[in-house]
């Protein structure tokens, strides 16, 4: 028979508060086996992991149960410290006495009856693991950053700079994302574009990034390491090496659409340039908008291309890359005002969402900074700010807080009695948060500086109304009913995962949390990496976020990802699937229901590929025959633990 | 209605075509009053098929059957089997094309309508012919059944005497076919789980005996698995002392055979089995009855089967045995699922 040592941890009170430990370390004595069993107040201590060494080998230990605190904590440290004293790693396993007893149960007798079982039944199940080697894969030294925002321009820039390749993609025909549209940024007023377009041009020129603008990743295969990319490139029409930026054709351009870069306020034509410091700098003919290029309708912009730049037969290119880490940054939309009924739907003009005021504040919007009302280009003397728009409202909308928005709508505020002096805002709000550096001083400002005057409260609707906008409104903090002429208002609305950031967490299988962003692996020890390995995330693509946020996750999943990368090779746990080819019949529902496609079909049969199974069981719980079970988890373990915990043995 | 005379031209032919290996189908059996399995190779004999209401059996596990036997043949003949099914049984068909046990080449599907009737029920039949045999059982029209008994005929009402599943059948016309006789004659049952209302209005107490009671029948004879088309398994959790021992199984796989459950009928053993054999049916089952009607001590097998089909359909919006290309219910997976837990 195997000789066991079992190793039963006080963990302070933690355990032993309600654990009879020393009970349970007498009682596993006794058990068929067990070779030795003791108790210490931390086994996870230097002079704890010693006692697990020693008792290896003085009492020739084949293998070890700690019973202790949750797998997940500490199961990496007590098979170290067996791998350490000569046996195979997967020799030790825990049996979790803390989170799945002491911790849920108060009477001390019962539960240390419960603990007395798990541990025993960890014993089983260790009786019968197999020794296992870790499988080792090679890895591709190159990245892939998905979306052209903030986020990943400083992924790419840092994981570049670290000295590995990077393919940046962005579907849109720029890099920049969200930040270059916005005027000035909280709490320094410094202009967006002006801090970011270095970074962006750095990315332009660095030898190491590989940018894909106008293009999305079509399709994922492959595991951490070595995935397999396909990206879409979509035609642009224009040769951006030939194009000169002479701005000829949009003059002949006969099109003219809803400019998305200034979120409607203006027009652009069918070719176009998003915005003149635009990354790659040059034209892209949109399709859509065109009158047709098959045959070609109109040709007036290819016919004033001195440069001859314009190529009508650009075709899509499928570009596959290898890839070892992926960072996905797809950042944020604004939650459509068109939702909110108690704001007009969205179909008063001079009623703007948060980032078309950032265009109207801009020194390179549309208006060159003038804040004037799109309905009659005139100077709006009274401004309400409404805050919460969607957010923090979970019978009709979002019920998370979008966070940016009580800083930007002071912002907002501020800059309008900067262009304004004479004009009023007013803005309604829930609370205020402002945690952050500088963050409520700067809120300050806007009260005591500038005027702001902030109202406690919630808008209960907005009309039109002999040219003004009425707000009808409630201050909570005096109990008075408001009602405000004004002459414009800016909504701050929600922030919501990026359209079609669903379906790539699909392609990617990164899970999502209920509002659809991207889930990180563990809210608080692993807030960048997402449950897929190998994949990262950065910025408001995972929650809500302000650019320094972003730009930290974004910093951080790249550093995650050169973890990766700079790995010569990278283990595998060998616990994985096998399947007992006697008994399959190749029916194939373990492999439809693998999440990890680690499975499929070979001459009637099932196989398995090691290096993507993640050892999960769910084939084994499908499979009506047995015959595919997971390493170290044998349909023969699960008997032998249930029957320990059901006082068999 | 269908012609017999049509089914047995069909089969004369693609039996002289030489294309099938044979046929599996029913004949009138020499003695009783239900017709039996019949398995046809030369083209003369398609004269003994017949198709009637008293084609109880489902046909589809001599497909098992035909797989392993030709597993074990050194020079396999590939020549598709060709198989009679009713609604029901095509069903079956199409839960081991699901399954990839078998495959759609190797099968030539001959479909008959059940003429919106169905089949009937040995035991009800006897009970309505006090005794008497009957010679002839025919389709009559939309809802009666002709049955010749001595020479006299006499037409009952479909509802007296049709099989308990028939009554609560959603398929009575074949959903897979390369050939199929007779036309779709729409007959929705008004609940397709009346057989279960009485049991689930029972308590749990109350349930517990009635089962407790009917499983203490059994006496673990597997009748109810061995006619299951859907029991195919090489080895079967239940099996403790046959498990499948190949060449290659290594002596410590054998001492590693868990015995999950004893030999011995009791109530114990018993439950175990029945409850075994019904989740590892669900989402598979097909209702075509033949456990129950297999079983030698009456135990109302079919009711548990029908309770996991009801769950099948009201959780996951499931029905078993309609589309070949579908996953399975248990392979299957929608991202848009309810249960988040599970996204």
């Amino acid at each position: 028979m195997k000789r066991t040592g079992v190793f039963v941890c006080h963990c302070g009170i933690n355990i032993a508060g309600t654990v009879d430990v020393k009970k349970v370390a007498k009682e596993l004595s006794r058990h068929p086996g067990v070779a030795h069993a003791e108790e210490y107040v931390y086994m996870c201590s230097d002079p704890g992991q010693n006692l697990i060494t020693e008792a290896i080998k003085e009492k020739k230990l084949d293998n070890v149960v700690v019973a202790c605190c949750s797998p997940t904590l500490h199961e990496t440290t007590f098979r170290n410290t067996s791998k350490e004293a000569g046996l195979n790693e997967f020799q030790c396993e825990i049996a979790n006495i803390r989170e799945q007893c002491s911790w849920v149960h108060k009477d001390m007798e019962k539960a240390t009856r419960k603990a007395i079982k798990i541990t025993k039944s960890a014993v089983e199940r260790v009786r019968r693991n197999e020794s296992l080697e870790p499988i080792s894969i090679p890895v591709t030294r190159r990245a892939l950053v998905i979306g052209g925002g903030i986020a990943g321009i400083q992924s790419a820039l840092d994981l570049a700079n670290s000295g590995y390749e990077v393919v940046l993609v962005e579907r849109s025909p720029s890099i920049g994302g969200h930040m270059i549209q916005l005027s000035e940024t909280f709490p320094t007023l410094d202009c967006s574009q002006c801090i970011l377009t270095p970074k962006m041009v750095e990315v332009s020129k660095h030898p190491k990034i590989k940018l894909l603008t106008y293009s999305e990743v079509q399709e994922i295969s492959g595991y951490v390491g070595n995935f397999k990319v396909k990206i879409l490139k979509k035609p642009t029409y224009v040769d951006p090496d030939k194009c000169t930026l002479c701005d000829e054709c949009t003059k002949v351009c006969p099109v003219v659409v809803s400019n998305e870069f200034d979120i409607g306020l203006t027009g652009r034509r069918a070719i176009y340039i998003p915005f003149p410091q635009a990354i790659p700098a040059t034209y892209t003919l949109d399709i859509k908008s065109c009158p047709g290029l098959l045959p070609i309708a109109c040709g007036k912009c290819a016919d004033v291309c001195e440069p001859e730049a314009i190529d009508y037969d650009m075709k899509p290119d499928i570009i596959e890359e290898d890839i070892g880490a992926i960072i996905v940054a797809t950042g944020y939309d604004l939650y459509d005002k068109g939702l909110m009924a108690e704001y007009g739907y969205g179909k008063y003009l001079d009623v703007l969402d948060g980032l078309q005021f950032e265009r109207l504040c801009s020194a390179s919007g549309p208006t060159q900074g003038k804040i004037i009302r799109p309905s009659d280009h005139k100077e709006p003397k009274e401004v309400v700010f409404i805050q919460c728009v969607g957010s923090r409202d979970p019978e009709l909308h979002c019920a998370y807080c979008s966070k940016i928005c009580c800083m930007y709508t002071a912002k907002h505020a501020m800059l309008y009695k900067h262009h304004v002096p004479d004009g009023q805002a007013y803005i309604f709000y829930i609370d205020i948060r402002s945690g952050g550096k500088g963050y409520e001083e700067f809120v300050q400002r806007a009260v005591e500086e500038d005027g702001v005057l902030y109202l406690r409260g919630k808008v209960s609707k907005i009309f039109e109304d002999k040219g003004k906008i009425k707000v009808w409104g409630v201050d909570t903090l005096t109990g008075k009913d408001i009602e405000i002429d004004a002459d414009m208002v800016v909504l701050a609305t929600a922030m919501r995962p990026s359209q079609g950031a669903g379906e790539l967490a699909k392609k990617l299988k990164i899970a999502m949390d209920k509002d659809g962003f991207l889930s990180e692996a563990h809210p608080k020890l692993r807030p960048v990496e997402s449950v897929t390995p190998g994949m990262f995330l950065a910025g408001a693509a995972q929650a809500p976020k302000d650019i320094p946020e972003a730009v930290a996750q974004a910093s951080g999943a790249a550093a995650k990802a050169v973890a990766i990368l700079s790995q010569e090779r990278l283990f595998h746990a060998p616990t994985v699937a096998q399947v007992n080819l006697n008994l399959c019949t190749g029916c194939g529902m373990c492999v439809e229901v693998c999440p990890y496609v680690s499975l499929s079909l070979k001459d009637g049969k099932v196989e398995v590929n090691e290096v993507l199974c993640e050892g999960c069981g769910t084939c084994s719980a499908t499979c009506l025959r047995a015959a595919i079970q997971v390493k170290n988890l044998t349909p023969l373990q699960v008997h032998e633990m249930i029957d320990a915990s059901l006082g068999g043995r | 209605m269908v012609n017999l005379e049509d089914l047995k031209k069909e089969a004369k032919r693609i039996l002289e075509e030489g294309k099938i290996k044979y046929i599996i189908g029913y004949e009138r059996s020499p003695n009783g009053m239900m017709s039996m399995p019949a398995f046809i190779k030369n083209p003369e004999d398609a004269e003994r098929l017949t198709w009637d209401p008293s084609c109880v059996y489902n046909l589809t596990r001599f497909l098992v059957d035909e797989k392993r036997r030709k597993a074990k043949e050194k020079k396999p003949d590939t020549r598709p089997v060709a198989i009679v099914v009713k609604g029901c049984d095509s069903r079956a068909v199409v839960v081991l094309l699901q399954e990839k046990f078998i495959n759609r080449e190797d099968v030539y599907i001959l479909g008959v309508s059940c003429e919106g009737a169905g089949v009937v029920d040995e035991k009800k039949l006897t009970e309505k012919l006090k005794g008497k045999k009957a010679d002839k059982i025919e389709f009559s029209e939309k809802d009666h059944f002709l049955i010749t008994s001595d020479g006299e005929k006499i037409k009952i009402p479909a509802q007296e005497i049709l099989a308990e599943r028939c009554l609560e059948c959603r398929a009575n016309f074949p959903v897979i076919y390369d050939e199929v006789l007779g036309e779709k004659v729409e007959r929705r049952p008004e609940d397709p789980f009346k057989s279960i209302e009485r049991i689930e209005s029972l308590s749990k107490e109350e349930r517990w005996a009635f089962w407790k009671e009917q499983l203490d029948k059994c006496i673990r004879c597997y009748a109810c698995r061995s006619v299951c088309p859907m029991c195919y398994c090489d080895e079967c959790v239940v099996d403790t002392i046959s498990f499948a021992v190949a060449a290659d199984t290594t002596a410590e796989e054998k001492a590693q055979k868990i015995k999950w459950i004893e030999r011995s009928p009791d109530s114990s053993e018993n439950f175990v089995y029945h409850l075994v054999r019904a989740i590892h049916l669900a989402g598979r089952c097909i209702d075509c009855g033949e456990c129950e009607r297999a079983c030698p001590l009456d135990i109302p097998v079919r009711l548990l089967n029908k309770k996991l089909e009801k769950e099948a359909k009201e959780l996951f919006d499931y029905e078993v045995g309609f589309d070949p290309e579908k996953p399975s219910l248990a392979s299957s997976f929608k991202d848009d699922d309810p249960e988040d837990f599970i996204r």
